[in-house]
């Protein structure tokens, strides 16, 4: 009598294979497991979506925030529940540490480090043990390097017009002031009673209060592009400090023809027939003599050099960043430009060129900073019962050499203190102190007045501030961003430290 | 039952086959005692640690309740003692450790997550569980000890098959939507999901029609171009099998049964022929069908495009993985403690769903990744279990039987565990013995039952082929 398994190959060893399928399987499972638990835990359990952090968020003191001077400018109060919720200094400071809300959130820095401030963060090997003990939270205060008196004095030079001043050290990338206007108040925000109504008001305001415009806003950089450009075509080889093209003073009368567009300039009466170079266009800003620089650079180093400076992702950096672009990217020429028009444009900033007002910062630190590009940074200490803990300077890289970066400052300090660029940018000047700077208008097609720009440092051989002003829509960037420049950058140097 | 082994005529009179009601001899089973006595003292440890980290008092969380549990196990311990069977002894125990995690877990959990009416009296999540525990407990133990013979289950496969197809279109026809799913079959005061009962179903006529055909499936070749495939008429059933998972995504709208089904169904197929093409081909012909229900069904393909990337929508489609993913990291390597994690935003858990969908996720918070490796643990335990069951079994309908049932477990755990892990897409299949659910509780203790008794070396001896049956007309002609 035959067996049904005398003639069929035994089960064994294909259920064999099977269980080492399904054991595989599962080590993939536990492999899972591990990766969420250990790899990516720190990054998931701070996050401000965590379920632990909103619900510890209630009833925790949050951690202070400080500004470099020691001045608290976000701290705690209890309402009639004996729930806690956060008052601010003063409403200069809202576009940089934002507010924590019960009901609306967090943003800024509240956002950024509200694991620290709650008090659930630390380093994983420490918070494996930390859960097992009373104390749970261990909320951590802030040290900013940011200068109160410095915020409140870019806040007020803006006044009533909408803009953004930034300010850093570029020998180390701390950032001491980071204005946005209009501001808008926090504490009210925070604060239960009020926050509903307060809110709706901004949210529904034309003016876009909680907008914080020194990083999240983009905008036509118009001239103050003309650095990037510079960089680019320096630090690639394109061009030298000495380079001068033929067909400039010539093309200033009737405009530079490329391909079938007139790129045009308005300093020639100044200038006329001398063929300018790296110094003297800066000074009178000539957008032939930077078209020109920009066609030889060509576009796809040119994107490659903003793009170390931080163009083209968000920015390393506390807070959250717009994306700065020297093109959409659309077209098919090197670097994703359309034509030889639009690379031309681009290197005077026009174009398709968008950029945050903490990116020109960046990239006129990295000039100041004899090319070695610091990243920007807020938070210096994390300070609670656990200890302190500083953050230290980072570099994010050398962009171009130190003699380039120097021929540039030179440039920059010719349009400032030059004969000619005194008259486009009038009132930059710290005084007793050589000032580097370049300013801009960014035309943005249509009517409308243009943006005003300014880029700048002080002073020029040792470089301790670096400064960035946008006005918008307030004309001419040499007679309204550059005085507001030289207030501050005066105030810091003078009155400051 | 035992009437078909004398039907059968041709086996010699049994000498003592034991009977249902018969003598009883009481057989002591040491090693499933001292299993559950370890399984008892953890569940101890569980609750004063879930007590403690509640209340702030040293205690045990629910000494009722997990006297209840305890008090069952002991029962369906000492039943399979006094029954005198020689069954597996490590199957209980196993299952016993995961239905006591899925108690503390329940007892853990918001209590008004379910609420369940029986005689005008009100059961909250944890009672509910323990009822269902208990009466799986129950299930699984009687089964181990009363079946006897497998003829009810070997000789009416296509019966089966029919009413699993029944079930299916009783489904679809009476079926209630929840959530974009058709999961749950209501005929009047009872509520349940078929697929957990399709599932044991579908193992029953696979192990049917695997063994009859095996050998041909096996042995005989169609070249189709290049493929080697067996006789075309045989992969009917593969075809059929096709169908039905599909069927299952349109009826039910849900990936997770289809995935387990076919899945169990390809597994079983290497096993019974040990042909590597008929599963590839199961497979390329899987992927093609979801690849078409993803483009047809929205609900699909959100829960694709949510496994692809929840972060893109942290607050509406992808919120509840995400939140998973948030409790395996707060629960890092050693786990906040039972009780010590889960933090509740105004009353609810963090994870919506999380007695169903998600147990596996709390249970990496509190226990963390230590405990959630010991639980897939356990799980390959009871694979390992039912498929040396079935590896030992008389003949191939038995091994082909516990093979299944044991992957049917396995597999069904790895889904919803993948799942909880963004290892593959969420689906609405349950945790076995931790879910919070009657059908997958009472479903899954019929597998377990199933594999007790298949594990019996006292069991009646398998029937003898039939006469005219595919295997003796394939046999004849091999010998001519």
């Amino acid at each position: 009598m035959l067996g049904p398994t005398g003639a069929s190959p035994p089960l064994g060893p294909t259920t064999i294979h099977v269980a080492l399928l399904l054991s595989v399987a599962f080590a993939v499972l536990a492999g899972a497991a591990g990766y969420w638990g250990v790899v990516r835990a720190p990054e998931l359990a701070r996050s401000p979506d965590d379920a632990a952090v909103i619900a510890a968020s209630r009833t925790v003191p949050r951690g202070q925030i400080l500004d470099r001077d020691g001045t608290v400018l976000a701290s705690n109060e209890a309402d009639e529940n004996g729930e806690l919720y956060r008052v601010y200094l003063s409403p200069t400071i809202s576009q940089v540490i934002g507010y924590a809300s019960r009901i609306y959130g967090r943003a800024g820095l509240e956002r950024t480090f509200d694991a620290e401030l709650t008090g659930l963060a630390g380093d994983p090997l420490t918070d494996a043990f930390a859960k097992f003990g009373a104390q749970r939270y261990d909320p951590k205060d802030l040290t900013l390097s940011l200068s109160h008196d410095l915020q409140q004095a870019a806040v007020s030079a803006l006044g009533k017009r909408r803009g953004a001043v930034v300010m850093l050290d570029p020998r180390t990338g701390e950032v001491l002031a980071l204005a946005s206007t209009p501001t808008y108040n926090a504490s009210r925000l925070a604060n239960p009673a009020t926050a509903a109504a307060t809110f709706e008001a901004l949210r529904d305001s034309p003016a876009q209060p909680l907008l914080p415009r020194a990083t999240l806003g983009r905008y036509v950089p118009g001239s103050v592009f003309k650095i990037v450009t510079a960089i680019a075509g320096l630090g690639s080889g394109a061009i030298t400090a000495e380079t001068t093209y033929t067909e400039q003073p010539r093309a200033e009368r009737t405009g530079l023809l490329v391909e079938g567009f007139r790129v045009r300039d308005g300093h020639h009466p100044e200038t006329g027939s001398t063929a300018l170079d790296l110094i003297g266009a800066t000074e009178v800003s000539c957008n032939i003599w930077y078209s020109l620089t920009g066609l030889e650079t060509g576009g796809a180093a040119l994107v490659d050099y903003a793009g170390r400076m931080g163009f083209g992702a968000p920015l390393p950096f506390d807070l959250p960043t717009a994306i700065s672009q020297v093109t959409n990217g659309s077209g098919t020429d090197p670097g994703g430009f359309v034509d030889d028009v639009e690379l031309a444009n681009a290197s005077f900033g026009q174009a398709e060129t968008f950029v945050t007002p903490l990116q020109m910062a960046l990239v006129a630190a990295t000039v100041a900073n004899d090319g070695e590009l610091m990243r920007p940074w807020l938070v210096t200490a994390l300070s609670g019962a656990g200890g302190k803990r500083t953050i230290g300077p980072e570099s994010m890289g050398r962009m171009l050499s130190a003699t380039d970066a120097r021929a540039i400052n030179e440039a920059m300090v010719q349009a400032v203190e030059g004969p000619l660029g005194r008259r486009f940018t009038s009132g930059a000047k710290v005084s007793g102190v050589t000032t580097a700077g370049k300013s801009g208008t960014a035309e943005l097609g249509g009517s409308g007045e243009p943006h005003s720009w300014f880029i700048g440092f002080a002073p020029a051989d040792d470089p301790q501030v670096v400064i960035a002003v946008l006005v918008e829509q307030a004309g001419r960037g040499g007679e309204v961003a550059a005085p507001i420049a030289g207030r501050l950058m005066t105030r810091w140097l003078k009155g400051g430290e | 039952m035992t009437a078909q082994a004398g039907r059968a005529g041709t086996s010699p009179a049994p000498r003592s086959l034991p009977r249902v009601l018969g003598p009883i001899r009481p057989r002591a089973r040491w090693q499933e005692l001292r299993l559950l006595l370890l399984v008892a003292l953890t569940l101890a440890i569980g609750s004063v640690s879930l007590g403690t980290a509640l209340t702030g008092e040293v205690g045990l969380h629910d000494p009722w309740g997990l006297g209840i549990y305890l008090a069952a196990l002991l029962g369906a311990h000492g039943a399979q003692v006094l029954a005198g069977r020689r069954t597996d002894q490590i199957l209980l125990p196993a299952v016993a450790m995961l239905g006591g995690l899925s108690l503390l877990l329940m007892e853990r959990l918001p209590q008004d997550l379910v609420i369940q009416r029986f005689f005008g009296t009100s059961f909250g999540l944890a009672e509910v569980q323990l009822i269902w525990l208990v009466g799986a407990i129950t299930v699984a133990a009687t089964l181990g000890i009363i079946v006897r013979s497998d003829s009810w289950l070997r000789r009416y496969k296509y019966t089966w098959a029919a009413v699993g197809v029944g079930l299916l279109l009783l489904t679809f026809v009476l079926g209630t939507e929840i959530n974009g799913q058709r999961l749950t079959l209501q005929i009047g005061p009872i509520s349940g999901q078929p697929s957990e009962l399709l599932k044991v179903i579908l193992v029953v006529f696979l192990a049917g029609y695997l063994s009859e055909n095996r050998a041909l499936l096996v042995e005989q070749d169609t070249r189709v171009g290049p493929l080697r495939l067996p006789p075309l008429p045989y992969l009917a059933p593969m075809v059929a099998m096709w169908a039905i998972a599909l069927g299952i995504v349109v009826v039910q709208r849900d990936l997770g049964a289809a995935l387990l089904f076919f899945g169990v169904f390809l597994a079983l197929l290497y096993a019974a022929t040990g042909r590597i093409s008929l599963v590839l081909i199961g497979l390329v012909l899987f992927l093609l069908g979801s690849a078409a229900m993803a483009n047809l069904f929205e609900h699909i393909r959100t829960r694709i495009d949510i496994w692809i990337d929840p972060f893109s929508d942290p607050l509406g489609a992808g919120y509840q993985v995400i939140q998973a993913l948030h409790a395996f990291a707060r629960g890092g390597l050693l786990g906040m403690g039972l009780g010590g994690g889960l933090p509740e935003i105004g009353g609810r858990p963090p994870i919506p769903e999380i007695h169903t969908d998600f147990p596996l996720a709390a249970l990496g918070e509190e226990l963390g990744i230590v405990g959630v490796v010991a639980i897939l643990g356990i799980y390959l335990v009871i694979v390992q279990r039912g498929l040396r069951i079935g590896v030992a079994a008389a003949d191939d309908y038995r091994s082909l039987l516990a093979i299944g049932l044991a992957l049917v477990i396995g597999i069904q755990a790895f889904i919803i565990a993948a799942g909880n892990l963004k290892v593959l897409p969420l689906t609405g299949v349950t945790l076995p013995f931790i879910s919070y659910g009657g059908s997958s509780l009472l479903a899954n203790a019929v597998v377990v039952g199933l594999l007790l008794a298949l594990s019996d070396k006292g069991v009646e001896p398998p029937p003898l082929p039939r006469p005219g049956s595919r295997w003796r007309r394939l046999t004849r002609r091999a010998a001519a």
